[in-house]
């Protein structure tokens, strides 16, 4: 299984049409996301690790490396198997 | 640099202060005042106590049917009886909307006239209006009428350039006899001053008023003469220290207390010519007329009277309470009006379709945490009016968010997240980055789509 940095990184990729990403790249100011692109990133996630996040919360998390934990965070709390 | 004189302490809170006392929500905001106001009138310091205007009758005129109409093609007999009885509910038992006056020249005027007062309102109470002319009050008569406008042109251009009179003191020999006819007549007259904001006041007006106040005092108390300041050509200036003809705090000072004139017996009538005849009428309000005439959404020769609907909101915030008015009736009016073709510009206070629609994503982000960051009141409660978001490309995920909540009436936990709205907020965005679109996405449209993304809330919402 894929590690929660290899699917985040890939389906952000998938989503914003980058590659190159590293972790300390903002979702807004380096990759580009807009207001709309955030939050179908959000759901993208979402459905990725079946796991339903709380919406300022996830929308709160600026950077590549934050969503990772967060989503690592989040997958503990509600009892997804994850690789790390 | 000007050198600042006071240093500010930050108040530190952790609790927001709303100034829930000025903005209650469940009311418009209201208007405080602290008296006393100073204007310095013909050399001498004059105060004016504007915190007394919560106590004070002050009422509502309305002229919907006579300068409203001057604006625009006549209404049927249908239509003026049906506007009548609406504006009766918004006015309320307390009568805030006192007056209205009605043509009577033609058959049509009085037919109106009768069936109006058929409907058995106590208000707005019917009043008419004339010419000055003597034989005219032979139709207020037989209207049954008890008191009638008519025209007292006060400025030299409408004596001398209209009117044709040789002097002015022919021009007011002649109104006073009219005058005399009225109360011979058994009517009350409502002498219309014409122009009076261009008007020789020391001239003209005020020996008028004494005269017709002397008038007055030798008839009984129901007969004596009213007073309306027509700001004819919306010359009035509401600003402290303006000048005569065009003051009205002056204007309504000589009147009220050099002539004697009471305030239930003045009346302000503006129009919007400088676009000052909302805060004119309200000014004529604070500085001692007890009534406003105004024009359901301002309408009007030319630029439009002081708007009926504004009046009210003005009239609560500055009352502090409803007063027995129903404001949920300027709704059903304007949608009468547009219903029988007269437009109301979407933007427009109280009335446009799209009065407290927001267009701003940021905007709506506001609406979605709490109405009242960007809701004037509780638009819904007084005006049957939520606030909403009108969808474009500036709207964002907030503002879709938004709309799919109110469309499905959804509130508190039961609101539907941004997350879950991202296939319909991608289609907004798309409209435009992907197809090109620049108009605003129509709520049908957007109905449409709310059904194909969110079928689980159509079938339990709307079908």
């Amino acid at each position: 299984m894929a590690t929660v940095e290899e699917r985040v990184k890939a389906i952000t990729a998938q989503k914003l049409g980058v590659d190159d990403i590293k972790l300390e790249d903002s979702f807004t100011a380096d990759l580009g996301a807009e207001s709309v692109d955030s939050i179908e990133l959000v759901a993208m996630f979402e459905e990725e690790f079946g796991i339903e996040m709380d919406e300022d919360a996830a929308l709160a998390v600026q950077t590549v490396g934050d969503a990772i934990t967060f989503i690592a965070n989040v997958c503990k709390e509600q009892g997804v198997e994850i690789e790390q | 640099m000007v050198k600042a004189k006071k240093k500010h302490r930050l108040v530190d809170t952790k609790a927001p202060n709303l100034i829930e006392d000025v903005f209650p929500y469940n009311l418009p905001p209201l208007i405080h005042l602290q008296g006393p106001v100073v204007e310095y009138i013909d050399g001498e310091a004059v105060e004016f106590d504007f915190a007394a205007v919560k106590d004070r009758p002050i009422l509502i005129t309305d002229t919907t049917f006579r300068d409203g109409q001057q604006a625009r093609p006549p209404y049927t007999i249908e239509q003026m009886v049906h506007i009548y009885d609406l504006l009766a509910k918004l006015s309320g038992p307390n009568g805030v909307i006192r007056q209205t006056e009605f043509f009577l020249y033609t058959k049509n005027d009085r037919e109106t006239l009768d069936k109006c007062r058929a409907l058995g309102h106590t208000y707005p109470e019917c009043t008419g209006w004339i010419r000055a002319v003597k034989g005219d009050f032979r139709l207020v008569k037989e209207a049954g009428l008890k008191e009638t406008g008519m025209l007292t042109s006060c400025s030299d251009y409408h004596i001398f350039q209209k009117l044709k009179f040789r002097t002015r003191k022919e021009c007011m020999d002649s109104y006073c006899e009219v005058v005399a006819a009225a109360f011979e007549a058994g009517v009350r007259p409502r002498c219309h001053l014409e122009d009076v904001t261009r008007a020789d006041i020391e001239g003209f007006v005020l020996p008028f008023v004494d005269r017709l106040m002397e008038m007055s005092s030798e008839v009984p108390q129901e007969l004596s003469a009213k007073i309306r300041l027509c700001d004819t050509m919306g010359f009035g200036i509401s600003y402290p220290g303006a000048e005569l003809p065009r003051s009205i705090p002056k204007l309504i000072y000589k009147l009220n207390v050099e002539c004697g004139v009471p305030s239930d017996r003045l009346e302000w009538h503006g129009h919007n010519d400088f676009s000052k005849v909302h805060t004119n009428g309200g000014t004529a309000w604070l500085y001692g007329a007890d009534f406003v005439n105004t024009t359901l959404f301002g309408f009007g020769e030319r630029t439009g009277n002081p708007p009926l609907e504004s009046a009210v909101i003005e009239y609560i915030a500055l009352k502090g309470d409803m007063c027995g008015l129903d404001t949920r009736v300027i709704t059903e009016l304007a949608d009468y009006m547009r219903s029988i073709g007269l437009p109301i510009p979407d933007n427009y206070p109280f009335a446009g379709r799209a009065f407290n629609v927001t267009r701003a994503g940021i905007h709506a982000g506001g609406l979605r945490q709490d109405e009242r960051i960007y809701n004037i009141f509780d638009t819904e409660k007084l005006l049957s009016k939520p606030p909403r978001v009108a969808i474009t490309d500036k709207s964002g995920a907030d503002g879709v968010a938004h709309w799919v909540n109110e469309f499905f009436g959804l509130t508190g936990d039961d609101r539907i997240n941004k997350i879950r709205i991202h296939k319909l907020a991608r289609w907004v965005i798309d409209q435009y980055d992907v197809e090109g679109r620049l108009t605003a996405i129509s709520d049908q449209e957007l109905e449409v789509k709310a059904k194909e993304f969110f079928p689980d809330y159509w079938e339990k919402y709307k079908s």
